[in-house]
Order: structure tokens, then C-alpha cells, then sequence
């Protein structure tokens, strides 16, 4: 039993981490209708950033939180020099954009930062052999607690955002009709820069607390924290926030069991391949995902 | 009385090709303008170029500003809103957001707007909390219209609300238009193909012809010509 609550326990810490990448996939694609391929670099980029702070001597969280604000300054810039002048030609220059963006940002990292010995980066929670909590037979680690409670704040800030905020509700709007959102007044514009902007700030975090358990920063940082977010983003049908939460957290639960306790024919290298396994499996079978809003259809 | 809008020269379309050419029309503050056309005239075109969703050259005078240059969220800012054909609602927001929403622009509490508008249409308020997207027909044009108004315009620019609608309820839409023109003095642009029941509750009309005004003149004037009957009227 004690087995179980580790697996469950891992699983959903890894998974909060799979749930806020898929966020940051979800809040690009209700606004402009196309997969962010860039997001896992544009996360890896900032947490580098935040390393250097950090190794410059300021303290780790207020590196953190510098390397949101220049996420979100990025993001919004990307969008609005890279992505919105394109995106007015087609659907697949944006695809090219992006992918060249995934690659510029993985060189440039790997130009700056990339000769060994690889940078450490310290955990932004206390991280020592002896901290954790045993709870359940399980060992409750203070860094995967930390991941889960930041995940679950940053997913509430964002419902209120979207739900209750004036932003929020135009930001729904855009995702809607952008036409009638630019005819009540909406500067579309605006509210694309800031939802690639939010996308990059939070990819920002959720890459430094990779970098934090990892325990080095690389430009490979988030390319598999990448593959299963737009697994978990597709899964919980990529235009539902709670959708993308709740799909991120049960692959990060079902992985860790898959590998947890079939250990000989799966063991830790397969854990990938049955992750996208299942969500093959869901996705013949509801090809909207778990939690896709159907379309409603105007009258 | 005092002019609210005047276009002149104005010209706009798709990529190289121009629809409009060159559209000279006016709307006086209180009016309720009527433009006929008939399908592909360039009536949509026309709304479009006027609230700034599309690319257009020329004058457009409101409020004695030239607002040709400015784009689509800050025309509505002016005092301008804008009805598209086919409703433009927010399909998978609720009525009350989509209301909500329709007040982006204003910086200053609507509460009461909202209460006003349920008033108007106590349809909505019955379904302020179902998606816009599973309304009828008839409601959503009504919601479309309660929208554009929560922003306070000045001018209200109604592309087609006739269409896909059935005659008593394009009537009973028609009724609130013309009981908000006398109310609130609203001014109002409606566009229509079908001018039956438009003719009844216009000031002033005009006629437009592959991208051209080719004539103007009262309701009246229109109801008794038979060119226009034929083709606008369907008797
Ligand atoms: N998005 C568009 N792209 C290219 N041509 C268009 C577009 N919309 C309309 N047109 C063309 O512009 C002309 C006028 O269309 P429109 O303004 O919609 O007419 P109306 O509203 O009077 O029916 C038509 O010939 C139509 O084919
Ligand atoms: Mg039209």
C-alpha cells in the first residue's frame, strides 16, 4: 500500500508539472487556435535566466519571479514581432515559426550555457536528503509538495483570471469570435501579446522547479516535460483549462504507476511510450479529449 | 439637426479588389437611416469599412472627427457599435458575459445597464446563464442588439438582423429599434436586402448598387417606386 501512495504521491508532483506546461499550451491556443511548439525552449531559456540571477547572488525566488517578468516580456515580444505578422499568411508559416523558435532558443542556449560541466541549479523548496515527511509509508518530499502547491495556486490564479477578471472575460472573447471581440472594443492585439506572455511566464516557473528536482539546467531541460504537457493539453481537449489540469495530473499518476509497478517489461525508459499509449487509446475513442468543449454551433 | 456621420469618398475590399467605390452617405443624430441593396451590393463591406474591420480609404466623419485611420476597438471606444451580419455573438460565453463583455469599452458600473436590457428582453433574462450559442435565432439577434448597446453608442450600425429570422420576429425586432430611436434618440444604420418592414420604421433611405449610392430619398418615396419594389419589396 505504501507503494501506492509513493506512486501516487510522485505522480501527481510530476504531474503538476505536466498540468502547468499544458496551461501555457491551452491559454496560446484558445486565443490564436495553434500549438505553441516553442513553449518547452521558451521555458528553458527563462530558467537559464534565472540560474544566472541566481548565480550572480540574488536570492532564488525573486530570480524566479525576474525570470517570469522577462518570460512575459519575451512571450508578449515573440508574439507580436515573430508570431502576429505571419500568422496573417497562414496557419503553417506559424508552425515554421515556431519550430524555428524551438531551435534558435535551443542553440542559443546551448552557445551560451552549453559546454559541461552542466550548470546546478538549486531547488526554489528545501531539497536535503532528510526533507520529507512520511506519510502513508510514503516519503512525502518537501520540493515535490512544494511543486504541487504552486501548481494548484498558479492553476487557481489562472480561473480567476480567466473567470473573474474584466481581462479574463476579454481574453474568453478573443478565443470566441475574435471579430466580435475587436467590434465590443477588445484590443485583440493586446490580448494575444499577454496571453504568450502569461504562457512564458509560467513556463518560466514551471522550468525553474524542473531545473530545481533535476538538479542542473541543460537545453534539453523540457523537451519530455514538453511532449507529455501537449499530451495532457490534447487529452483534456486543448481548449479547457480544467481539462488540461486534470488530464497533466492523471498522465503524471498513470506513468508513475505504469513504471512503478511494472517495472520488468516497462521499467523507467518506457514510461513515455505508455503515457502516449493511453492517450492514443482515449483519443480513438473521443476524438475531442477527455474534457474538449463541443463546438456550440450558431444558430 | 446635427450630423452624427458622414463617409465620403469611401472606399474599401478584399486583397486588390475594391468593393466599395467611393460612398457618400450621411446620418443625422435622432435618424434611422436605411441603406437597401441587393446580395453581394457591398452593404456588409460597407459596415465594415465605417467600424474600422477592414482596411478603407477615405472620409469618415464622426462627431465631426475623421475616424478613417482607427482600428475596430477604438471606433467602438468613439461612440460607434456594430452589429455584424450573422450576429457576432460570443457562442460559448454565457448571455450575461457576452452582455458583460459588450460594455468592454466603458469604464464606468453597467450593473444597471444589464438590469435594463433583461427589462427590454426578459428572454435573456431567463437565460442569462445558458451559452450564447444555444439561443434561437431571434434571441441571439436581440442579444446581439442588447450588446452592442451596453457600450452607450452614439450610432448603431446594424448589418442584415432580418436574416434567418421569421417576419414577426424581424417585426418585433424592428419595434424595439424603432422604440430605442424615439426613447433615447439612438441613431441608428440598418442595412437590408428585405425592406419591407425596414421601409416602415426608416427616416431616410438609400439605395446602393455594386459598391455605388445610386439614389436616396424618403421610405415613401421607395415604397411607390416600382423598380425598387420589384427588387427590394417581392411584390
Ligand atoms: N472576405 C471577403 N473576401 C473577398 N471578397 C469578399 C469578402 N466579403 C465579401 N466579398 C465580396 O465583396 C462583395 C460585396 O460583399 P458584401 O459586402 O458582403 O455584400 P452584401 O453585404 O451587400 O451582400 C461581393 O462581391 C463579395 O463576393
Ligand atoms: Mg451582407
Amino acid at each position: 500500500m505504501s507503494r501506492f501512495f509513493q506512486y501516487l504521491f510522485d505522480g501527481l508532483s510530476s504531474g503538476a508539472i505536466y498540468s502547468l506546461l499544458a496551461l501555457c499550451l491551452v491559454v496560446v491556443y484558445r486565443g490564436t487556435g495553434y500549438l505553441n511548439f516553442a513553449q518547452g525552449e521558451m521555458s528553458m531559456f527563462c530558467t537559464f535566466l534565472v540560474w544566472k540571477l541566481n548565480d550572480w547572488g540574488m536570492p532564488l525566488w525573486l530570480a524566479a519571479i525576474s525570470g517570469m517578468l522577462i518570460g512575459y516580456l519575451g512571450g508578449a515580444t515573440v508574439e507580436t514581432t515573430l508570431i502576429r505578422p505571419v500568422a496573417k499568411r497562414s496557419q503553417f508559416a506559424v508552425f515554421v515559426v515556431a519550430i524555428g523558435l524551438f531551435l534558435g532558443l535551443n542553440s542559443l542556449a546551448g552557445a551560451i550555457w552549453g559546454a559541461p560541466p552542466q550548470e546546478t541549479m538549486p531547488s526554489l523548496f528545501p531539497n536535503e536528503p532528510d526533507d520529507f515527511q512520511r506519510i502513508f509509508g510514503a516519503s512525502w518530499r518537501y520540493q515535490s509538495i512544494g511543486i504541487l502547491i504552486v501548481g494548484l495556486v498558479v492553476t487557481g490564479l489562472l480561473f480567476a483570471l480567466f473567470n473573474k477578471t474584466r481581462f479574463g472575460l476579454a481574453m474568453r472573447a478573443v478565443a470566441s469570435n475574435a471579430d466580435s471581440a475587436r467590434l465590443v472594443g477588445v484590443n485583440t492585439g493586446r490580448v494575444l501579446a499577454a496571453s504568450w506572455g502569461l504562457a512564458a511566464a509560467i513556463g518560466a516557473l514551471a522550468g525553474t522547479m524542473v531545473a530545481g528536482t533535476t538538479g542542473e539546467v541543460v537545453p534539453g531541460l523540457m523537451f519530455s516535460y514538453f511532449v507529455y504537457a501537449s499530451a495532457a493539453a490534447t487529452l483534456g481537449g486543448f481548449d479547457s483549462l480544467g481539462g488540461a489540469v486534470i488530464a497533466g495530473l492523471t498522465i503524471g499518476v498513470v506513468e508513475n504507476m505504469a513504471a512503478g509497478y511494472a517495472p520488468k517489461w516497462i521499467g523507467q525508459e518506457m514510461r513515455l511510450g505508455v503515457a502516449l499509449l493511453i492517450i492514443l487509446g482515449v483519443l480513438l475513442i473521443k476524438p475531442t479529449g477527455l474534457f474538449g468543449e463541443q463546438k456550440v454551433s450558431r444558430v | 439637426m446635427s450630423e452624427i456621420l458622414r463617409t465620403h469618398d469611401l472606399r474599401a475590399g478584399y486583397g486588390l479588389i475594391e468593393v466599395l467605390h467611393g460612398v457618400n452617405i450621411n446620418v443625422d443624430a435622432g435618424e434611422i437611416v436605411v441603406v437597401l441593396g441587393a446580395n453581394g451590393a457591398g452593404k456588409t463591406t460597407m459596415m465594415r469599412a465605417i467600424s474600422g474591420m477592414i482596411p478603407r480609404t477615405g472620409v469618415v466623419d464622426f462627431l465631426a472627427d475623421d475616424i478613417a485611420h482607427l482600428s475596430a476597438h477604438k471606433v467602438t471606444a468613439r461612440g460607434i457599435a456594430h452589429v455584424p451580419q450573422g450576429r457576432g455573438t460570443f457562442p460559448e460565453l454565457t448571455v450575461e458575459e457576452n452582455l458583460r463583455i459588450g460594455a468592454h469599452s466603458r469604464r464606468d458600473s453597467f450593473a444597471a445597464d444589464i438590469d435594463y436590457w433583461y427589462g427590454v428582453f426578459p428572454r435573456l433574462q431567463e437565460r442569462r446563464l445558458q451559452r450564447a450559442g444555444s439561443l434561437s435565432g431571434g434571441e441571439q439577434q436581440m442579444l446581439a442588439i442588447a450588446r452592442a448597446l451596453m457600450s452607450r453608442p452614439k450610432l448603431l450600425l446594424c448589418d442584415e438582423p432580418s436574416l434567418g429570422l421569421a417576419p414577426l420576429v424581424t417585426r418585433e425586432l424592428f419595434e424595439v429599434l424603432q422604440r430605442l430611436n424615439s426613447e433615447t434618440g439612438l441613431s441608428v444604420l440598418l442595412v437590408e436586402q428585405n425592406a419591407n418592414l425596414a421601409l416602415e420604421i426608416a427616416s431616410r433611405v438609400y439605395l446602393l448598387e455594386t459598391g455605388e449610392i445610386v439614389s436616396s430619398g424618403t421610405p415613401d418615396e421607395y415604397m411607390n417606386n416600382d423598380a425598387v419594389r420589384k427588387s427590394y419589396l417581392g411584390h
